[in-house]
């Protein structure tokens, strides 16, 4: 390299690198349009720690056990190159230079065999990416709503770079010279693709995941509070202006590999709901609001409110993202625009939405008539005991389902007499419950919510509760996770892993019987226990302890990639009209196990899937784990 | 000199007489026993309605005041109601029965109005004293019974059709030929046409029995097996939910509830109707419930006096078939 | 156009009641309160023909009840689902007069210039059913009652009403009032920016002029217990039993 031609060189990367840094602050302007007031500077060890797992060691990435290895050699390729490049551009811009002076000889020679190493790797990769994108048709990469040609054009653009990489190095004179500017060009020009492409993600995935709130013990779950006291102008999201910028953020980090479509319950049963197409709209809609176009909304004109409405709220969207992006929040805030800004929602709903205002359930039964399923069982109630002036060890919250619904209070009596067979101090509030709120939060009517929540708060400070078991995940979710958000603090423990405890502290005295034939069940997860609680394994080792002769089989989609029965969200109070029913997709995987029983931990999983066993005929069985635990109990 | 006469109106429509006109000519026929006076029984129609004047006698009319004038062919409500006030106003009546259907709860509060009097409405129990009325009329969706009394020298009462059981108790029934107290072309409120709806039978509100359907029919087709049934009986109308009368199934002036139609009939079969609060609210009162139904822990089946749980679609045409025979032997 | 809805507040009716101590009224404990189901339909209905004017802006629907200070949340209600103004007629204790009531209501109302004034066809707890047209009379306007169509042509009020197995097309000029039944509109839910709107929407408070009680309470009780049934069989061949017991215990068939 002359010093004229690497003057002309640094003029080059100078010009390529201020045209970069014009874009870096375009695209953090567009940022700048959504909510500011979203803090991500907190719990920086999770932070780092997610960095590490999901971004450097691509945990996300592998769950795709073909696409996964080659994506990582890719990245990973992608970093160990990047030493190369900046070495090569540095040295075309002061000839000469070099990290061999600077670091021992044998590690610079090991640095150079990878960069070899992993340029093959890369071709290979990305040599097997395109095949696979020409020939295999694979689903997934497949929508409308994707930029088809932008990875072909991408995945060619790095094997050329490879390839005139490894050509630079094995050639010389005026030959290495043309494949050293091409490939210099080529990087610094895929350099400045990079805003104007999907690919974006290769700058912004590390800090998406870094910045994300996605992956993380419950509270991470939780929907975020919405202050309803003062003058608010937008309720929820209406364009991408009423989004916080880390959703924006987001909508940079997409590259439209569709796994979490290809996991949405929804669109695997036909419904028009499309998480990656949510991301990509908001990505669009920001880039045209930042041009100055302020006739559209994303409500509305990108996101229809049938797209909306058909999200069961699983979170398998999020669980899938190798970047962390946070699909459903988007979702839920576009619902709370549609509900509390103009009260448009499904029609069946409105009973449900009065019913929980009226009558604290969302089903119209009398409240004095909560309690009544434990006639009989001298279940003492909160108020019982505060008058004798009494403590239970734990309030046992029963759930409108499990107060109400004929085939949910078997489960609640199968728990209540596992207690009482172990001991257990507890009581329940009977009359003085009210639905948990939750179904009316995820449908966005976060004003109902509030109300129920606080006035539920009210009732478990006024007994000074402080430990909670129950047998329905969302009353979990809710007062474990969501009620901290208006003080309401309170350990809560699922009644799968309440009993596992009690079993394993031997206080459930189970029968000896020696010659129980073997069953097979399969168990299926819920969505508000598993993904947005981690609780896969203590209903699972439940059922072991309780029955001797278990043969349990997983289905498919089982734990982290469980398929929602189709209940949360809310959608256990809407119709669904479009494609297959979700519950009936779960049915015939939990029944193609060949298991003769499916168990559940949810009261709304329990009807779902009972509804959908019923309706084809089948003769397998569902109980609740609470159920299988008390039938073997020995009295 | 205290009002002695007791009033009654009688109520018909297309030139036919209702069962409520019967109904509230007894229950004035029974007051005046006591106290001593007449039962006026006011009639109004187009022409050719005085025929009708016997059967009211039939059931104790003294005198039959009869308006016969073309502009009451159809329901003519501001001449009648200045009509019948006119005649109130001009005294000795101690009492005005009118029955609480869709007409008499048009008219009747319309009456006590110009009269300036006060009235009690929707009564199911009722007795009238020399200074006092005491009355009984169900509230709060028939959850609460209420106990009233009325001072007035003419009570205006409006009872609920049923309440009174129509009683042979003959009597003169003097015709005596009125006029309008207004041009009834000068009426503001006009009705324009009375149609009678599609395939409409006996009415809810006058059946001795009904025979109702619910979301367990599964498709509005099946309603047939409901109507089966209810032919069957000969003497049945055909109920519906509030479910079915959302879905289109049914009409809405079909719909027995809370904010539809309120029955009493003797008896009362619920076919595939799960007991919702609101449909209980409508039906209630009957003598005899009948609940057929899938699930056997439906809320019908604490109302019902006898209950089948099964599949009303197979069900049904097998009670169609015994009623039918029970009735061929009766 | 001008419109008046007459509002009622009352105890959502799918809860067992309870007689209060004193006998003449209903346990409120554990009651929740809402606009009275027929009222809440014209509400609606009032709402929806401000909404079909050629220019909504310069209509108004003005919500009126009569009752103790609680009524004001009602009011509140009916505003956040659009109501543009409320009158509270304030008076404590409970009246069962219908024309004492219409006394008060109908001194409010004349005057006010309202082209349409319009009731739910009955409250559902009192469920009289008498307010309205002696309220209509006092103020000397023509009044359909219990209206399951209603259309507003040239100044007219165009209306169907449901009778026993037919019904009625019946019209008259406006101004007028008009009692709904059900059908004609379903009631909107109220969204929060609604609910927060209403927070500033004028509520007048004025004393009511009840008339004179002619029609006075003496007591409430609960109607007597229906007699426990029983499921008499499964399937269809509980079907010649089901027919034994109408014709020999019931003696309906």
């Amino acid at each position: 390299m002359t010093s004229a031609s690497s003057m002309v060189f640094t003029v080059v990367v100078v010009a390529a690198l201020g045209f970069f840094a014009y874009n870096v602050q375009r695209l953090v302007g567009e940022l700048r349009l959504g909510h500011r007031d979203d803090v991500r500077w907190n719990d920086l060890p999770r932070r780092f720690w997610n960095l590490l797992q999901i971004g450097l060691f691509q945990k996300k990435i592998f769950r795709d056990s073909v696409a996964g290895p080659m994506h990582a050699a890719i990245f990973w390729g992608f970093c160990v190159l990047t030493l190369g490049t900046t070495e090569m551009i540095v040295a075309g811009m002061f000839p000469g230079f070099s990290f061999a002076p600077f670091v021992p000889a044998p590690l610079y020679r090991f640095y150079e065999m990878n960069q070899d190493l992993w340029g093959a790797l890369v071709i290979a990769a990305v040599s097997f990416a395109l095949f696979r994108r020409l020939t295999k048709r694979v689903k997934r990469l497949q929508g409308k709503e994707t930029h088809a040609d932008d990875p072909l054009l991408i995945l060619s653009w790095i094997g050329v770079l490879m390839i005139t990489m490894f050509a630079s190095h094995a050639t010389t004179g005026v030959l290495h010279d043309l494949f050293w500017w091409s490939h210099a060009l080529l990087v610094l020009g895929f350099l400045n693709y990079l805003p104007y492409s999907k690919h974006l993600h290769v700058v912004v995935s590390l800090p998406n995941v870094f910045l994300s709130n996605t992956s993380g013990p419950g509270v991470i779950g939780a929907m975020r509070p919405m202050d309803l006291e003062g003058d608010v102008a937008v309720f929820g999201a209406k364009d991408v202006t009423d989004l916080s910028w880390k959703s924006l953020l987001d909508g940079f980090a997409c590259t439209e590999c569709g796994r979490c479509t290809s996991v949405c319950p929804a669109n695997i049963t036909g419904k028009l709901l499309s998480p990656r197409k949510i991301v990509i709209n908001v990505r669009e809609r920001l880039e045209a609001e930042a041009k100055g176009d302020h006739s559209k909304t994303l409500l509305d004109d990108f996101i229809t409110e049938e797209e909306l409405w058909s999200c069961t709220t699983c979170r398998a969207c999020v669980q899938e993202c190798p970047v962390s992006i946070d699909q459903l929040s988007v979702i839920l805030e576009l619902r709370r625009n549609l509900v509390l800004g103009e009260s448009r929602f499904p029609a069946e709903v409105m009973p449900a939405f009065e019913s929980m205002e009226q009558r604290g359930s969302p089903w119209a039964f009398d409240p004095g008539d909560r309690g009544k399923w434990a006639a009989g069982l001298d279940i003492p109630t909160m108020a019982e005991m505060a008058e004798r002036n009494e403590r239970p060890e734990v309030l046992y919250w029963v759930g409108c389902m499990g107060s109400f619904d004929d085939r949910a209070k078997k489960t609640t009596v199968a728990f209540a007499k596992i207690l009482k067979a172990a001991h257990v101090n507890f009581a329940i509030l009977g009359q003085e419950e009210k639905c948990n709120g939750d179904a009316a939060r995820r449908m966005g009517n976060e004003y109902l919510y509030q109300m129920l929540a606080k006035d539920n708060i009210a009732t478990l400070d006024r007994y000074g509760v402080k430990t909670v078991v129950t047998a329905c995940p969302h009353c979990f979710h809710q007062i474990g996770n969501e009620y901290p958000q208006f003080g309401g603090n309170y350990d809560v423990v699922h009644h799968s892993t309440y009993i596992e405890s009690l079993m394993a502290a031997g206080r459930v005295p189970l029968r000896e019987d020696l010659h129980e034939p073997v069953r097979t069940f399969t168990y299926h997860d819920s969505c508000y226990l598993g993904r947005y609680n981690d609780v896969y394994d203590a209903p699972r080792e439940t059922m072991k302890r309780a029955l001797p002769m278990l043969n349990l089989v997983e289905m498919p989609r089982s734990k982290d990639r469980g398929l929602c029965c189709g209940a949360g969200g809310g959608r256990m109070f809407m119709e669904e009209k479009v494609g297959k029913r979700i519950n009936a997709e779960r049915a015939e995987e939990a029944i193609a196990t060949g298991a003769d029983a499916i168990a559940v931990a949810c009261p709304f999983c329990m009807t779902m899937m009972a509804d959908s066993i019923k309706s084809r005929d089948s003769h397998v069985e569902v109980y609740d784990v609470a159920e299988v635990v008390a039938g073997r109990l020995a009295v | 000199m205290a009002n002695t006469n007791v009033f009654a109106f009688a109520e018909s429509r297309s030139g036919e007489l209702r069962r409520a006109a019967l109904e509230a000519v007894t229950a004035a026929r029974g007051v005046a026993d006591s106290t001593g006076g007449q039962v006026h029984a006011m009639l109004a129609g187009g022409a050719g309605i005085g025929a009708l004047a016997a059967k009211l006698a039939a059931c104790g009319a003294d005198v039959v005041l009869v308006l016969e004038n073309p502009g009451f062919a159809n329901y003519n409500p501001e001449a009648l109601a200045a009509t019948v006030a006119a005649r109130l106003s001009a005294g000795g009546y101690r009492a005005a029965f009118f029955i609480a259907s869709a007409q008499g709860r048009d008219l009747a509060p319309r009456v006590a109005a110009k009269c300036q009097l006060p009235i009690a409405a929707d009564v199911t129990e009722f007795s009238v004293g020399a200074d006092a009325v005491t009355v009984k009329h169900p509230g709060y969706t028939g959850k609460i019974i209420q106990s009233f009394t009325l001072r007035a020298a003419t009570a205006i009462l409006s009872l609920r059709p049923g309440a009174v059981l129509p009683k042979e108790s003959a009597k003169p029934g003097t015709v005596e030929q009125i006029t309008s107290a207004i041009d009834p072309s000068s009426a503001r409120v006009v009705v324009t046409s009375t149609v009678r709806s599609e395939g409409a039978k006996l009415d809810l509100g006058e059946a001795p029995v009904i025979v109702s359907g619910g979301r367990g029919l599964r498709e509005s087709g099946n309603f047939k097996l409901v109507e089966d049934l209810a032919a069957a009986f000969g003497n049945a109308a055909v109920g519906a939910t509030r479910a079915v009368t959302d879905e289109g199934w049914r009409p809405h002036s079909d719909q027995i509830g809370q904010t539809g139609r309120l029955v009493s009939p003797q008896l009362y079969i619920a076919c595939g109707i799960s007991g919702a609060i609101q449909h209980l609210a409508g039906m209630r009162t009957s003598k005899t419930i009948v609940a057929i139904n899938r699930d056997k822990e439906a809320p019908i089946f604490k109302v019902a006096d006898y209950g089948i749980v099964g599949d009303v679609l197979e069900i049904l045409p097998v009670l169609t078939a015994a009623v039918k025979e029970a009735k061929k032997g009766a | 156009m001008k419109i008046a809805v007459l509002i009622k507040r009352v105890p959502d009716m799918d809860l067992r009641f309870k007689i209060a101590s004193n006998g003449t009224s209903v346990d409120e404990s554990g009651l929740k309160f809402d606009i009275s189901d027929f009222d809440g339909y014209a509400v609606e209905a009032a709402l929806q023909t401000k909404e079909k004017q050629a220019d909504p802006a310069a209509s108004e629907v003005v919500v009126i009840s009569l009752g103790p200070d609680v009524v004001q949340e009602t009011l509140r209600k009916a505003m956040s689902l659009g109501a543009d103004r409320a009158i509270h007629l304030k008076c404590d204790t409970p009246v069962h007069d219908s024309y004492a009531i219409a006394t008060a209501l109908a001194a409010e109302l004349k005057g006010g210039g309202y082209d349409l004034v319009m009731f739910g066809r009955m409250s559902i707890d009192t469920a009289n059913q008498s307010t309205g047209p002696i309220v209509a009379e006092l103020l000397g306007l023509p009044i359909i009652t219990a209206i399951s169509k209603l259309g507003l042509e040239g100044g007219r009020v165009k209306a169907r009403r449901e009778l026993e197995g037919s019904y009625e097309l019946i019209e008259c000029p406006m101004p007028a009032v008009v009692t709904i039944d059900e059908g004609i509109a379903r009631p909107r839910y109220p969204s929060l920016k609604g609910i927060m709107a209403a927070k500033k929407k004028p509520l007048e408070v004025k004393p009511a002029q009840v008339g004179e009680e002619r029609y006075k309470l003496d007591k409430m009780e609960l109607p007597p217990e229906r007699a426990a049934g029983r499921i008499i069989g499964e399937g269809k061949d509980a079907v010649p039993e089901l027919v034994r017991l109408l014709k020999e215990e019931a003696k309906v068939l």
